[in-house]
């Protein structure tokens, strides 16, 4: 088989074309225009002993991958992102020339990067919060998928993985499991993030496929006494309702919803209640505004999802004492005094709630535009997860009894 | 020419199209052959000398009451209780009834010397009125005289400084009323009639009342056991407030009713087709029927909506009397009767029936689904004495667009109601258990008082309102309305006339007979 | 960046900030004495008094006064046969029911005595502020007068004006009637006429409380009715007291003829059955009630209103 992979070039004006198409026709309609294009690629080199090729199985397309090809994601990241580069970070696939199967923890931490000493984050296992990303032996770059020297998912020519990146998936978990195992990693941490105590109410902007994972991460390891989810699509809201939410209803009647269950008064458009902890999914101006407005005098707003620039009124913040606070990423977690790998976690609440199921529809690499097309306008057309799939082999379908999928 | 009495039209071929209300606009339907359309009584006359007629009234009292002149000194503590922006329907001309009365009892007071006076707007769990509608009710001159002193008050139920408890009914009702209503040396209430359960005992015991006494007979409970609630010899609701009217004239409470009997001529020159005949409608009034119509379609929602909420009726007093409460309401309910009654023969599978643009609790506002089915179901259909009009099992289809839209200043609990409270469940039984909820919500309390909010509670009563009509009728459908709005309602939406009798006719049978209720004008049929 | 922060960067590059295109800061060091404000009583009218003012303030008195009076107001005068016979100037009395009873009696003087009047007006409230100052005392001839505090300075300078041939308007009342009735009166009209021997003219105006009465936000086109009355000379010698008295009975009678007719009035007047001026005394629902009703009847309503704030 010819290796084919999708590369993102830095090329300036594609970037221009891919942002006006993705404005005008939306998310995920520039790849057709944009940088992004399937050409043949040559596997990439080991960079060292410790080092491993992963063959990817199933590959995910997530927020972060759209905002990227959309060319809506900030500038923050351009000096962590290395050209030209295969996207794809959530990956499951087979260990260089064996079976078994690994899904991929991307994040380029001091480890992967040979960088002794580590830095005091990766000391501490804090990988997401890695300050070397930019240095090292490779090629600056936040994460597998970001990074020329290593390859990435949306190819079959396969990437290159340190030891410390790579997790053997248990024979339970079906490929569909495995590939949300890295979403649900950074649901985990957001979830452990929150500080969530039974009594709190909890309410969740967005049911995508980061809300959806934050509900299930939420209700298995530290769950509220009242939950509440935003979901704008009648599939969502059956999903997050499965999955553990108390209350599902349209995000424009979220608020009102949060002030019945809180008893509070309203005045200069917030609560005077309100929710403990507003988990926003989305990232916009809008659900920020809606979080603020939402939460209770000193909460917590948590941003998971990659936000991009917005542009949000802080007086209600300032005046009532709430926190915001970004969660990226994963790395090691302080469950109950018990530090455990942040992948670990993910795995049990993937096999609890059995989040395979949240796989919508598989693309191969060479219909990627209509993949990227079916991935930015998921909600709108009743799926969740949209993944490549690589076609390596039969898909293994697991041992866990399988759960209904959500309709497409 | 004396007026016609309303009548009983069986339709044929010949007949020309009905005309049904369809929210802020009117269509025609043609009704199929054999169907019965029930056409009011026409307006009676008005009286020609208002005020004259007011005088005698006050100076002429009915039962055992004496004149208002002699009960009035100076030194006393005199309240006068008035209908809030709930009646008439809909706004009446100026001068308003409501100032022409009090105006006489003023002029009174003034020649007693009293000066110890405070004017109540009497809305119970209703909203308050805003200044232009208390200005409109009342006149500038009582306003001008009163509101700047702070005595013009809005009745507060949720003041507990007042309200005063004064006892419970042999039945065990709570009895708790405004205070200073209560306690002053004389009662002056201003009542307007305009359907038979208005007036009576009623006025003081639910329009001064607190949410404490409201919730022994605003109940699916009671409103199952009033058939109808228009009814007097038949209905809880009516039982219930005269044993609490009666408990508050032996705490010692003097009450003085005044009920006026309005008559029916309710809209002006150019909607005139709407209460005419429609085969004895000329050029104009057809004239007038289709450039109002297409127009309205043409028309934003919320430019139709300010167009028909600036409506003045030119209907008048037509019977003013005075007195005892009891004496007062006998009268008045003649009155009333003799205005509305038509007697129909028997019940018939459907009961059809177009809603307009206003119900008691959207003036100035806008009609949301809630309010539709309780103008549908609680008032309409149970316009009736004997039995329903249509049978049980039946099928009850109305004509209104039923915007899924709501006004959150005057209906702020509402929203919730409908969003929450009837994606559960729309059984006036089960709704019961989230009454207490909303009746104690802080927010809803804090709209309510300071505001221009309907209280908490109120779209319950709302719902509790149809539940006679949802445990008699086998299927509701609405044509014409917006269907996630329709289906939350718990009913069926039709996109035309013809269409919803093809959804009839799977519950009620192949060729069901039916009954078209032609209003305006309000009219309650004699069912035998 | 705003919009309004682009355009003053771009007026920036034409006019730059600081010393000598703005006024200079002063160093700290150095003593400044605080700056003069010639407001209240102590604001200078004198230069209303020049030709160039009287011709704009003639201008706006015939061409906008006059006729916006008689289109809100439409005013029906009685007894100004008399003000053919007084001799300029003199000092005009009347009872103060709102803002607009000053524009009003100026429109319906005949204009000889229009253009050279001036109007006594409270000093904290229409001299408190320059603009207001300048506005007032150019468009009104206005002339600060104390009201709360007794001040020689005003009363002398008004005087003043009075033998230098000005005619003055003064409400005795000190303010607008809260309800409609007329209040107490204080001493100013009576002291200027005993100081300067100048004959006061009684002036009754019925109606301007229904057209914008004090602490109303809207203004309403109402009829008015204005009464003149003959006037009052200060006797030889005479107290102030005494002549306030006189002015206060005088208005009483003039109330009740404006309220019915002169002969009415004049036989009450005789048998000593005028009624008070100040209303009856009763609680305030009682006073606004006898006001009576309304000329223009019940079926007005509220739009024909015209809103001068926002409620």
């Amino acid at each position: 088989m010819a290796m084919k992979g999708l590369v993102f070039e830095r090329n300036l004006a594609r970037f221009a074309a891919s942002r006006v198409a993705s404005a005008f026709s939306g998310s995920g309609r520039g790849a057709g225009v944009g940088p992004l294009h399937l050409t043949d690629v040559d596997p990439p080199e080991l960079p060292g002993p410790q080092w491993h090729r992963v063959h990817p199985l199933l590959a995910g397309i997530c927020g972060s991958d759209l905002s990227t090809v959309d060319g809506r994601s900030s500038r923050y990241f351009e000096d962590v992102v290395s050209f030209p580069f295969i996207p794809g970070h959530e990956v499951v696939g087979t260990l260089d020339d064996t079976d078994t199967r690994v899904v991929i923890e991307p994040v380029l931490g001091c480890v992967a990067r040979g960088i002794v000493p580590r830095c005091g984050a990766c000391a501490e296992g804090r990988t997401g919060g890695c300050e070397r990303v930019a240095f090292g032996h490779l090629a600056p770059g936040l994460q597998i998928g970001f990074c020329t020297d290593t390859g990435g998912g949306w190819s079959n020519g396969g990437l290159v993985a340190h030891e410390a990146q790579v997790h053997p998936v248990p024979d339970p978990l079906s490929d569909d499991d495995a590939v949300m195992v890295e979403p649900t990693a950074c649901a985990v941490h957001a979830a452990v993030a929150a500080g969530v105590d039974t009594g709190h109410t909890v309410a969740v902007l967005g049911a995508g496929t980061l809300g959806l994972c934050t509900v299930a991460a939420l209700a298995h390891i530290s769950p509220p006494g009242t939950l509440l989810v935003g979901a704008k699509y009648a599939h969502q809201r059956r999903l997050a309702e499965e999955l553990g939410a108390d209350v599902v209803v349209d995000p424009d009647q979220l608020a009102r919803a949060v002030r019945t269950r809180s008893r509070s008064l309203e005045a200069s458009g917030t609560l005077t209640g309100g929710a403990d902890v507003v988990v926003d999914c989305v990232g916009s101006d809008e659900s920020l505004t809606q979080a603020l407005s939402m939460v209770r005098p000193r909460g917590t707003v948590v941003l998971v999802g990659m936000p991009g620039r917005v542009s949000v009124d802080l007086a209600s913040l300032w005046h009532r004492e709430v926190a915001v606070v970004g969660a990226y990423a994963y790395g090691t977690e302080n469950v109950g005094g018990l530090l455990r790998r942040t992948f670990d976690i993910a795995m049990e609440v993937v096999a609890a709630k059995g989040l395979g199921s949240l796989v919508s529809a598989r693309y191969p690499l060479d219909r990627f535009e209509e993949a990227l097309a079916h991935a930015g306008a998921a909600g709108r057309r009743g799926a969740v997860k949209v993944v490549f799939d690589l076609h390596a082999r039969e898909r293994h379908r697991g041992t866990r009894p399988s759960t209904k999928g959500p309709v497409s | 020419m004396s007026p016609r009495p309303g009548f009983v039209l069986e339709v044929d071929r010949s007949t020309p199209s009905t005309l049904f209300w369809h929210g802020e606009g009117y269509r025609l339907e043609k009704l199929p052959v054999g169907s019965r359309v029930l056409y009011a009584p026409e307006p009676v006359d008005a009286l020609a000398d208002p005020v004259g007629a007011i005088r005698r009234a006050l100076d002429e009292p009915l039962g055992d009451a004496a004149p208002l002149r002699s009960q009035l000194r100076a030194g006393m503590q005199l309240t006068i209780a008035f209908d809030d922006v709930s009646l008439p329907l809909p706004p009446m001309r100026s001068p308003d009834i409501r100032q022409l009365v009090i105006e006489q009892v003023l002029e009174l007071a003034a020649e007693a010397g009293v000066d110890d006076v405070v004017l109540i707007a009497a809305l119970a769990l209703h909203r308050r009125m805003t200044d232009a509608e208390l200005r409109h009710a009342l006149g500038a001159r009582i306003y001008d005289a009163f509101a700047p002193h702070g005595l013009l008050w809005q009745h507060d139920a949720e003041d507990p400084e007042q309200l005063v408890h004064l006892g419970l009914t042999d039945q065990g009702e709570d009895v708790e009323i405004n205070k200073r209503a209560a306690t002053s040396d004389l009662l002056v209430y201003v009542n307007i009639n305009l359907v038979a359960m208005d007036g009576g005992h009623k006025s003081v015991a639910t329009g001064l009342a607190s949410y404490k006494s409201l919730r022994h007979h605003h109940n699916a409970h009671t409103m199952t056991q009033s058939r109808s609630f228009m009814d007097q010899h038949r209905s809880e609701l009516h039982s219930s407030n005269w044993r609490m009217g009666q408990l508050i004239a032996a705490s010692g409470v003097k009450v003085f009713q005044i009920e006026t009997n309005l008559n029916t001529d309710t809209f002006p020159e150019q909607f005139r087709f709407l209460q005419r005949r429609e085969w004895e409608w000329t050029t104009r009034d057809r004239a007038a029927f289709l450039a109002s119509s297409k127009a309205l379609q043409a028309t934003p929602d919320r430019v139709a909506r300010s167009i028909f909420h600036s409506i003045r009726a030119p209907h008048k007093m037509s019977a003013v009397q005075a007195g005892e409460v009891e004496a007062v309401h006998a009268r008045t309910t003649e009155n009333v009767y003799a205005q509305q009654l038509l007697e129909v023969d028997g019940q018939s599978d459907i009961l059809t029936m177009g809603l307009p643009y206003i119900c008691p609790y959207n003036v100035n506002s806008i009609m949301n689904p809630i309010l539709v089915a309780c103008l549908g179901l609680g008032y309409f259909f149970n316009m009736y004495r004997g039995q329903p009009l249509v049978r049980a099992g039946g099928v009850v289809i109305m004509s209104h667009p039923t915007p899924w839209a709501f006004h959150p200043g005057h209906h702020p609990s509402y929203i919730d109601f409908f969003e929450q409270v009837l994606a559960e469940t729309t059984d006036p039984a089960e709704i019961g258990k989230y009454e207490e909820a909303y009746a104690t919500d802080p927010w809803y309390v804090h709209l309510y008082r300071t505001g221009n909010a309907y209280h908490g509670v109120h779209p319950f009563y709302m719902w509790y309102w149809c539940a006679h009509a949802l445990e008699h009728v086998g299927a509701v459908i609405i044509v014409g309305g917006d269907r996630a709005a329709v289906r939350r309602l718990g009913f069926k939406p039709a996109s035309s006339m013809a269409d919803a009798f093809e959804m009839a006719s799977d519950v009620v049978g192949r060729d069901p007979s039916i009954t078209h209720l032609h209003s305006p004008p309000l009219l309650m049929a004699d069912v035998r | 960046m705003s919009g309004v922060e682009r355009l003053v960067r771009r007026a920036r590059r034409v006019r730059p900030e600081g010393f000598p295109w703005a006024a200079p800061t002063w160093p700290v060091s150095v003593d400044r004495a605080a700056p003069q404000r010639n407001l209240g009583a102590d604001y200078d009218t004198g230069w209303t008094r020049r030709y160039p003012a009287r011709l704009v303030r003639a201008m706006v008195l015939d061409n906008l006064t006059r006729p916006l009076a008689h289109i809100v107001a439409s005013p029906e005068v009685r007894g100004d046969e008399i003000l053919e016979l007084v001799e300029a100037p003199a000092i005009y009395v009347a009872n103060h029911a709102s803002h607009v009873d000053t524009g009003l009696l100026l429109s319906v003087l005949p204009s000889r005595v229009r253009h050279k009047t001036v109007v006594a007006a409270a000093a904290d409230h229409f001299f408190d502020r320059r603009w207001k100052a300048h506005v007032w005392s150019l468009v009104l001839a206005a002339v600060p007068i104390e009201r709360h505090k007794v001040n020689r300075k005003s009363a002398q300078d008004t005087a003043a004006l009075l033998r230098d041939g000005w005619n003055l308007i003064i409400y005795p009342e000190g303010g607008r009637s809260h309800d409609g009735w007329f209040q107490a009166m204080r001493g100013g009209a009576a002291y200027l006429a005993t100081r300067t021997g100048r004959p006061v003219v009684p002036v009754h105006i019925e109606g301007t409380y229904r057209i914008w009465p004090r602490g109303g936000k809207r203004l309403r086109r109402s009829p008015t009715r204005i009464t003149f009355g003959s006037p009052i000379m200060a006797a030889e010698g005479e107290d102030a007291r005494r002549l306030e008295a006189r002015i206060d009975a005088v208005f009483g009678v003039l109330a009740d003829e404006s309220r019915s007719d002169w002969w009415t009035a004049r036989r009450r007047a005789g048998a000593g059955e005028t009624p008070s001026p100040r209303g009856p005394d009763a609680s305030p629902w009682r006073r606004a009630w006898a006001l009576g009703p309304d000329p223009q009847g019940a079926d007005e309503d509220d739009e024909t209103r015209w809103a001068l704030k926002r409620d």
